[in-house]
């Protein structure tokens, strides 16, 4: 080898490093040297160094200070040594032109030195270093003079020689380095890669005509892995699709020429498909190092798996006609499905799955699919509307949306779900849910029917229908309550129906509807609305049912019955505007209980009396509280009283006093009687030690509320009969005049009863149940003209015979007075709301004056009552008309 | 035949002792049967006080009024020095 031949591998090295073209010639290659930037420092440093070599007045040019460490004197270091290597080398050249001496680089132990460009050897370990140095003049890398002496070659070569150069005047002899290069590549044959292929597309073939293989699958592996490896990927991939692609085209032309009708194309289509992915999951097999590297490194390129799909797509799905006839097949079979037949729903399971592999199945299949399902149910639902009645639809509406829900499992892709699911909810439902409530929610409501309801509710939540719902549900809960309140003929079943029907429709809000805010909401307005449609009679009938029920003698309730039931009658009350007539009749139903002992139970009264409390608030309560207080406040005094020295005086009359405070009960009509001297003598006697202990008092009597035991001794046995204080006055007179009669006059003027009351009184004792008198003569009612007498013959099983029932009844007179009451009471609501709204407006038309009070006041009044209201603030000076016009009101400050 | 009486239970309903006893009080408007505004229970508790000059009033009432400055002792009604009657 010759020293040319080295310089210039030498040259070819660096050009490889450098990728500039360096040229052999070595002056030139020390400016050359680094990369292009800082090939071009070096040149900048260098041009000046040459132009003037005095790195004094170089250096003063700069207008960098120079330090000590100036990289720049580096530089200069740097082409000094430069130069010296030229010359160096020159001389080799010149000197060494005959020694051929060829020896490895590796080896070390020749002290030859090796005729190797220094800056070559130099900068590949300081290249880095310089390179980020930037033009030079920046920080410095290792210090260059130093690394100068021992270079390594380390990152050319994979060798490490190491070049010493013992010598820096280079007057050794320099040995040279030799690169061999390599002998000639083994080359391929020229046919190799054709005679590859046929090697792989006999096998394709084979696959595709389901043959057996005749090569082995590792062979075939193998050839298609040198192929790639000599580059022949592109080829062999564009020839592995065309040999696919017209192996499709083939498939397609047998379908197409088969001439095969709905069906059969199906099972057809699915073979073929079939078919195709399992050759197309062994011919990947044998091309799979083709798909993992040159598909995965080219762009553009799909994975031969892919590709497949895409051919099939384009090939056979694109096909119109196959097309048209698989979509009506696959169509047609789900229709038969729904119709009930049997089908294979591997095959359309399949198909499916196809579509959706090749990505058609949204854009081809869905939509057709969709429209079918929508006309499918649209025909059948409005068939069936007709057909059935309203409960057997819902049932089959119901059924029809499983199935269609469980075609999912079956076959269809999940995708679709949503749409055909709000297809059939569409037409089965969303279009006759008008018509099915119209013709069918009433009578499943009346039916009871819980199931219906909750289907009801169930598929009406999924078409949004349950505001459509709620509004049926409420006009049904309106009319039916209205029925029942509506009615006076059946007031006494009133409270018991309003109860029942409530705990139906709770029950239906529960069970059926979820309890949904919404339901219930309706529930509680439509409560409202009916209970009130009939003025104060509701109101009424709940607090007379409230007594009845907490009056003893009714043993067919447990604690925790008559609980519920008061709880349930409170929630009754709660929808009521009247509450104030509820108070009314509850306070004088509770007076008669407390007052003639007929409370069942203490516990119940005040738990009902908490409840009010919670329900209206303390001021509701406050009177009621107050009676309780007084018959506890008597108990005390009975109980002191009967300490007392003055007991002594009652003889033994058992006196039982209540006294009242008259603001907390109800009023009463005083009721005059003649009380038997004995009897009002105890009463004085209790008189006197009631005003003792209470000073500033009076008390008044008040006979119409007591009650009394008397012992009335008949020829048949002794009898304990339970009087009202009038039956028990009247019978003593008896007592006086022995066998003889007593007229209606000698009885009224011997008792001093009031009429009225004398004629309620006879009655229940001689034409009751129990006749303690006889009447002449005899007839049910009573007259003036009458006479009684004893009834000798009175016979009864009982000892203790109750006759003061009268007591309990109400009377006309009674209720009347007690709306009377409830009028007047309500008259100062009016008067203040008057007085109110006429502050606020100072002046205000009849009119508008009106409608403000109907929209304040919570109960109904006539306008004619409203009209003597005004007039009655008018003429206590409230307000004044306007002098010009008579109906306009101010209001007078 | 005799009837004899064992057990009388009878009603009776106190009031205060006054002419009227549906008359209002002077200061608070109520009337003497219910108590005044402060109380909830008519009765003991709340008592009616009268004056020398005969005007009748809540306790509680025409106390509030004598503990005001502007009263100076005397009774609403007439302006004389207020004295309970004993």
């Amino acid at each position: 080898m010759s020293s040319d031949r080295l310089i210039a591998s030498e040259a070819s090295l660096s050009k490889k490093r450098k990728s500039s073209s360096v040229a052999a010639r070595p002056s030139e290659s020390a400016t050359g040297e680094g990369s292009s930037s800082r090939a071009s420092a070096s040149t900048l440093s260098l041009s000046s160094s040459s132009s003037s070599p005095k790195p004094s007045s170089s250096s003063t040019t700069l207008p960098y200070k120079v330090l000590p460490a100036n990289p720049l004197e580096h530089s200069f270091a740097r082409a000094r040594e430069l130069e010296d290597n030229k010359r160096r080398r020159t001389a080799s050249n010149n000197s060494s032109s005959s020694t051929v001496n060829s020896r490895h680089i590796g080896d070390e132990n020749s002290n030859s030195k090796m005729s190797i460009d220094p800056q070559k050897a130099f900068f590949p370990t300081t290249n880095s270093a310089s390179s980020s140095t930037g033009i030079g003049l920046g920080r410095a890398g290792p210090r260059t003079g130093d690394t100068l002496k021992t270079v390594s070659l380390n990152g050319m070569k994979g060798s490490a020689p190491v070049v010493r150069r013992t010598d820096v005047q280079g007057r050794q002899p320099v040995k040279k380095l030799v690169i061999k290069n390599f002998t000639v590549t083994p080359e391929l044959p020229k046919d190799y890669e054709l005679e590859r292929w046929k090697v792989l597309q006999q096998a394709i073939h084979a696959i595709q005509e389901s043959k057996p293989v005749t090569s082995s699958l590792e062979e075939l592996y193998r050839t298609c892995e040198n192929l790639c490896h000599q580059k022949y990927g592109d080829t062999l991939y564009k020839k592995l699709s065309a040999e696919v692609e017209t192996h499709i085209h083939k498939v397609v032309e047998r379908l197409l020429n088969s001439n095969l009708d709905q069906d059969t194309i199906l099972e057809a289509v699915h073979t073929a498909w079939a078919d195709h992915c399992r050759q197309l999951i062994m011919i990947r097999s044998i091309f799979l190092y083709l798909d993992r590297t040159f598909v995965l490194q080219t762009q553009g390129v799909s994975s031969i798996w892919d590709m497949g799909l895409d051919l099939w797509r384009r090939l056979v799905m694109n096909q119109q006609e196959i097309r048209t006839k698989v979509l009506a097949g696959i169509l047609r079979l789900i229709d038969k499905d729904r119709g009930g037949d049997i089908i294979s729903q591997p095959l359309i399971l399949s198909l499916l799955r196809m579509l959706t592999d090749i990505n058609l199945y949204a854009s081809v299949f869905e939509t057709p699919f969709l429209q079918n399902s929508r006309l499918y149910y649209h025909v059948e639902g409005e068939t069936n509307v007709h057909r059935f009645t309203v409960p057997e639809y819902l049932r089959y509406a119901q059924q029809r949306l499983v199935e269609e829900t469980n075609r999912f499992e079956g076959y269809l892709d999940k995708s679709t779900r949503g749409g055909l699911i709000s297809a059939v909810e569409g037409e089965l439902l969303e279009r006759w849910t008008d018509m099915l409530l119209q013709k069918g929610f009433e009578s499943v409501m009346v039916a009871h029917s819980l199931q219906d309801l909750r289907l009801w509710h169930d598929l009406l939540t999924r078409v949004n229908g349950l505001e459509k719902l709620s509004i049926h549900f409420g006009n049904y809960v309106k009319k039916t309550g209205k029925a029942l309140v509506i009615d006076p003929s059946r007031d006494d079943q009133m409270v018991e129906g309003l109860l029942k029907f409530k705990q139906e429709v709770d029950e239906v809000v529960s069970n059926c509807f979820q309890n949904s805010e919404l339901f219930l909401n309706v529930l509680k307005e439509c409560f409202e609305s009916f209970i009130n449609t009939r003025q104060n009679k509701p109101a009424e009938l709940v607090a007379k049912y409230l007594d009845l029920r907490l009056r003893s003698g009714n043993k067919d309730l447990t604690d925790e019955e008559l609980e519920s039931t008061l709880d349930r009658v409170l929630i009754l009350f709660r929808y009521i505007q009247g509450k104030d007539v509820f108070e009314a009749f509850y306070k004088r139903d509770l007076a008669k209980r407390l007052l003639l002992n007929k409370s069942a139970s203490f516990d119940a009264e005040k738990s009902m009396l908490s409840k009010l409390k919670a329900e209206c608030g303390a001021g509701f309560t406050t009177k009621l509280e107050g009676m309780f207080k007084d018959m506890d406040i008597s108990k005390d005094i009975m109980v002191n009283f009967r300490a007392s020295k003055m007991y002594n005086k009652m003889g033994n009359l058992d006196l039982h006093v209540n006294v009242l405070t008259q603001g907390n009960w109800p009023t009463y009509p005083p009721a005059e009687a003649n009380i038997p001297d004995q009897i009002s003598q105890c009463q004085e006697v209790f008189k006197e030690f009631y005003l003792s202990k209470h000073k500033g008092r009076r008390l008044m009597w008040q006979n119409s509320l007591g009650h009394s035991v008397v012992k009335a001794h008949f020829p048949s046995g002794t009898k304990e009969l339970q009087l009202s204080l009038f039956q028990a006055i009247i019978l003593l007179l008896f007592n006086d005049v022995d066998e003889s009669h007593l007229s209606y006059k000698e009885i009224k003027q011997l008792s001093n009863i009031d009429p009225k009351e004398l004629d309620r009184t006879l009655q229940s004792l001689a034409c009751g149940k129990y006749r303690v008198l006889v009447k002449h003569p005899k007839s049910k009612d009573v007259s003036e003209t009458d006479e009684f007498s004893f009834n000798k013959d009175f016979t009864a099983s009982l000892t203790r015979i109750k006759i003061n029932a009268i007591q309990l009844k109400e009377t006309q007179e009674e209720n009347a007075s007690t709306n009377e009451r409830i009028f007047q009471d309500r008259q100062f609501q009016v008067d203040a709301a008057i007085v109110r709204i006429m502050k606020t407006r100072k002046q205000l038309s009849h009119t508008l004056l009106m409608s403000e009070l109907f929209e304040q006041l919570k109960f109904s009044i006539k306008p004619t009552d409203l009209k003597k209201r005004i007039e009655s603030l008018i003429d206590r000076d409230y307000l004044e008309r306007d002098k010009n016009d008579q109906s306009l009101y101010k209001y007078v400050a | 035949m005799k009837v004899k009486v064992k057990r009388w239970h009878t009603v009776a309903i106190w009031q205060w002792d006054m002419e009227d006893s549906t008359d209002l009080c002077g200061i608070c408007h109520g009337p003497f049967d219910s108590c005044c505004p402060d109380c909830r229970i008519p009765g003991d508790n709340c008592p009616l006080l009268w004056g020398k000059c005969t005007h009748c009033f809540h306790l509680h009432c025409i106390n509030k009024w004598i503990e005001t400055n502007d009263s100076e002792g005397t009774c609403p009604m007439d302006r004389q020095i207020f004295e309970a009657a004993t």
